[in-house]
């Protein structure tokens, strides 16, 4: 027997079952208790179906965005997965929470964030040349495969975030891409140590910056930041020895939409500085001012880069780059997504990563951070990759848990449990906390 | 009359479904083959890339997917301008902002990035923004 069921308009096909057989209809329909079942379908189904029923809001604010990831819609782009979407022209595109489970996120889950409108859709390797020039004895121009084949390669795992990653966290919020947790990756980069161009070319005395820029370019009139988008490095920086143009990620060659051909990868330091496409590389003999360096991704010179509206509106605070990438520990799961059996052992997993070193405590609190225990570190890929964790959780009683996680790098810095403020929405690094709920087993 | 009954009968099964589901005879099983119309949408795969083997790497258009502003006055003038050098989610990915910080932003697209619009321009824009953008306006 064959029953065909309307619901909401939909016609379903039920195939015959011991639970809608014959008798057992009839048995209901003489129950009576024909409404009071049409009432308990309702709830129960937005309970247990709601994810896959209802979407987000479109938006979040004023308030903070209480969702893992940023709210927006799923995209897909040439090259990728479906990824969260925050705009379309200049792509900017998040990495949905469940890549971060392993230590590497796979390219065609790397978020994407571009700042101007024409960004490359076809490169010619046959054509395109990275120049490094300036204050050089000699220039260079250097094919791919020349870069390939004259220097050394060298690999290195290491993690790219976008400096306003969280900023949707920010009370009051501010204006900007507004990022939940996912604007950022991990990813093994291989490629020619900048300090081996840089030796090859000769760098003259009287040196200062290093200036680096992409294909990328703006409508914004010549000399503007909307025309072209150009990021320095200070010659004494330590990080440019440990600075490589990349030409692979994870063993492949970059998405487009990551950087092809090559992109800087600056260990440590936030993603405003791995500029995408890279084709200059100029050595300046003057402090860079242009707009990405004086205006844009400038934090307030405090401890933490915090500040309040008023002492911005005040004129008081002084602005200085952004730099390297304060301590962060996420939880990928358990994400609320199902309720938990009590006394059920659950796996706590997630990742952690420091811009000032080796990442060597990740504790875990399942009481909303009043009592910690540590966490199991994962395999180690070097200082400047996502360093997993894991730790496996009793929940004994039924009820609401707050779950939370704390992580410590080399140097003692540890995640604090305040936000931060500033204008740019910059360096939110407050420890993370997931609600889950645990039902009952018996 | 066949279609009649079947919509009758059809009645009475949604009605009784959630009956059936709810005091099921096997123990435990609370419901049991629910589905519903997916209002979330989906997504087509997209095709593989056609290649080559010289040296030009390339990748197909990237697609825009902008969502519609709010019908009102001044969305046209938002649409000129704005979008010469973005796309309109730069206004909708935000959340609510206050009317200053609109203001301020508009200031900023003009004064550092050079976008030439005319003062009465701008301030139509930023009339717009604050017509629909701001904690207390924004309804989509």
């Amino acid at each position: 027997m064959r029953l065909y069921i309307n619901i909401g308009g939909e016609v379903m096909l039920e195939e015959k079952s011991g639970l809608m057989s014959r008798r057992f209809l009839l048995k209901m329909i003489g129950g009576g208790a024909v409404l009071l079942g049409l009432n308990k379908l309702t709830p129960a189904s937005a309970q247990v179906s709601g994810q896959a029923i209802e979407s987000l809001p479109s938006f979040t604010g004023p308030d903070a965005n209480p969702y893992w990831n940023s709210v927006g819609s799923f995209v897909v782009y040439p090259q990728k997965l479906p990824l969260i979407q925050l705009t379309d022209r200049p792509v900017q595109l998040e990495t949905p929470r469940n890549y971060f489970l392993a230590p590497f996120t796979p390219n065609a889950a790397f978020y994407v964030r571009w700042h101007l409108d024409e960004i490359p859709n076809a490169v010619s390797l046959s054509d395109w040349r990275l120049l490094v020039e300036g204050n050089v004895e000699k220039s260079l121009a250097l094919s791919m495969s020349d870069l390939m084949n004259q220097f050394k390669p060298v690999s290195i795992a290491a993690v790219n975030q976008c400096s306003g990653n969280s900023r949707s966290r920010f009370q009051p919020r501010v204006p900007g891409g507004q990022w939940g947790n996912g604007a950022m990756g991990n990813a093994l980069f291989t490629g020619v140590r900048l300090k081996d161009l840089l030796n090859a070319v000769g760098v003259k005395t009287g040196s200062s910056q290093v200036q680096f820029e992409g294909l990328d370019r703006g409508r914004g009139p010549e000399g503007k930041g909307s025309h072209s988008y150009l990021k320095s490095l200070g010659l004494s920086d330590p990080v440019i020895d440990e600075t490589i143009v990349a030409y692979e990620m994870n063993g492949e060659p970059l998405p487009m939409l990551n950087g092809f051909p090559v992109r800087l990868v600056v260990p440590g330091k936030f993603a405003t500085y791995w500029t995408k496409a890279l084709t200059w590389i100029r050595v300046l003999t003057e402090p860079d001012t242009n707009y990405w360096m004086a205006k844009a991704y400038c934090i307030p010179n405090t401890p933490r880069g915090n500040t309040t509206p008023e002492n911005v509106n005040e004129g008081k605070v002084e602005m200085i780059p952004i730099g390297s990438m304060p301590v962060r520990s996420f939880i990928i799961t358990p994400d609320g997504s199902c309720k938990i059996p009590e006394e059920m052992p659950v796996s706590a997993r997630g990742i952690a990563f420091s811009g000032y070193g080796r990442v060597v405590k990740v504790e875990f609190s399942w009481d909303g951070g009043k009592f910690w225990t540590k966490a199991e570190l994962g395999e180690d890929y070097g200082q400047y990759s996502f360093r997993t964790w894991e730790t496996t959780w009793i929940p004994k009683r039924t009820g609401k848990y707050v779950l939370s996680v704390r992580a410590t790098d080399v140097k003692g810095n540890t995640q604090p449990d305040e936000g931060v403020w500033n204008p740019g929405g910059y360096l939110w690094n407050k420890i993370e906390r997931q609600e889950v709920f645990v039902g009952a087993a018996k | 009359m066949k279609k009649v009954r079947c919509i009758i009968i059809g009645f009475f099964l949604v009605v009784l479904i959630g009956t059936v589901f709810a005091e099921s005879e096997i123990p435990g099983l609370i419901h049991s083959g629910q589905y519903s119309q997916g209002t979330l949408g989906s997504v087509r795969q997209s095709s593989p890339a056609q290649q080559s083997t010289d040296g030009v790497y390339n990748v197909g258009a990237y697609p825009l997917y902008t969502p519609e502003l709010a019908q009102g006055e001044g969305r046209e003038i938002i649409q000129i301008f704005c979008r010469f050098c973005h796309s309109t989610t730069y206004i909708t990915m935000q959340p609510p902002l206050p009317a200053a910080t609109w203001e301020s932003v508009v200031n900023k697209m003009i004064d550092i990035y050079g976008a030439p619009i005319s003062e009465d321009s701008a301030r139509q824009i930023i009339n717009y923004l604050r017509t629909y953008y701001t904690p207390l306006t924004r309804k989509q």
